[in-house]
């Protein structure tokens, strides 16, 4: 299957619910994101949504599934570059209220202008216009399986 | 491995090569490039666990695993039209 339609395609932001799945071992969510690598779609990974999804699961093998993320061929850790990055981090923390993982999720995604795909589209509906611009996600959990 | 060893010019942390020339001068290491030539031996033998890990238990989807992803990804593709 091939997404390419010659444009780059925009980059998806991965929040802590879709990454603690990935932690959890969760080949459902493994697979669509390996489907959306091999389709060419770069994935974002948050350095501090990784670490919101390590603590929900502490093993090894947890970490390097989390780390096998970071492997996919379109996929890059979001890093905290320097203070200038913290510090807009802490403004992104202060008005919206969410952890700093979500918090990262959000400045991220607010930075870069893309998409957060999540599991929990409860949280992400009750922020999404918390910042300037309006923050876009796509939920995709099963509508059973919502709001974890 | 026994093949010739291949010459590489390499820069690195000051701290980390102070680090290597501590090691090999205690006893620890046989020389710098050997501290560096393990450091990477122990890169890739991590890469390779974590792709391991990664593909063993992408490989035991089940039929209910592969349902979930596709509806994940209708759920995305409802969303942006493609």
């Amino acid at each position: 299957m091939s997404e390419d339609s010659g444009a780059a395609l925009p980059p998806y932001v991965l929040d802590v619910s879709v990454l603690a799945e990935v932690a959890r071992g969760d080949r459902g969510t493994m697979l669509l994101l390996a489907e959306l690598d091999s389709r060419g779609r770069p994935l974002i990974l948050p350095a501090l949504a990784v670490t919101g999804a390590s603590l929900d699961m502490r093993d090894d093998a947890a970490g390097e599934l989390l780390e096998g993320v970071g492997r996919l061929e379109g996929a890059f850790t979001a890093p905290l570059r320097d203070a200038e990055q913290a510090v807009a981090l802490a403004a992104v923390i202060a008005k919206t209220g969410l952890d700093p993982w979500d918090a990262h999720a959000a400045a991220v995604a607010d930075a870069s202008v893309c998409h957060i795909l999540t599991l929990n589209g409860t949280k992400w509906r009750q922020h999404a216009r918390d910042l300037d611009e309006p923050l876009y996600f796509i939920e995709i959990a099963d509508p059973d399986d919502e709001d974890r | 491995m026994s093949e010739r060893k291949t010459r590489l010019t390499v820069t690195i942390d000051p701290h980390l090569a102070a680090y290597a020339e501590r090691l090999v001068d205690a006893g620890k290491a046989e020389s710098v490039s050997a501290v560096v030539n393990g450091a990477l031996a122990d890169r890739a033998e991590k890469d390779r666990r974590i792709t391991r890990r990664w593909e063993e238990t992408v490989a035991a989807a089940t039929d209910e695993d592969r349902a979930k992803a596709a509806r994940m990804l209708a759920r995305i593709e409802e969303h942006t039209g493609r």
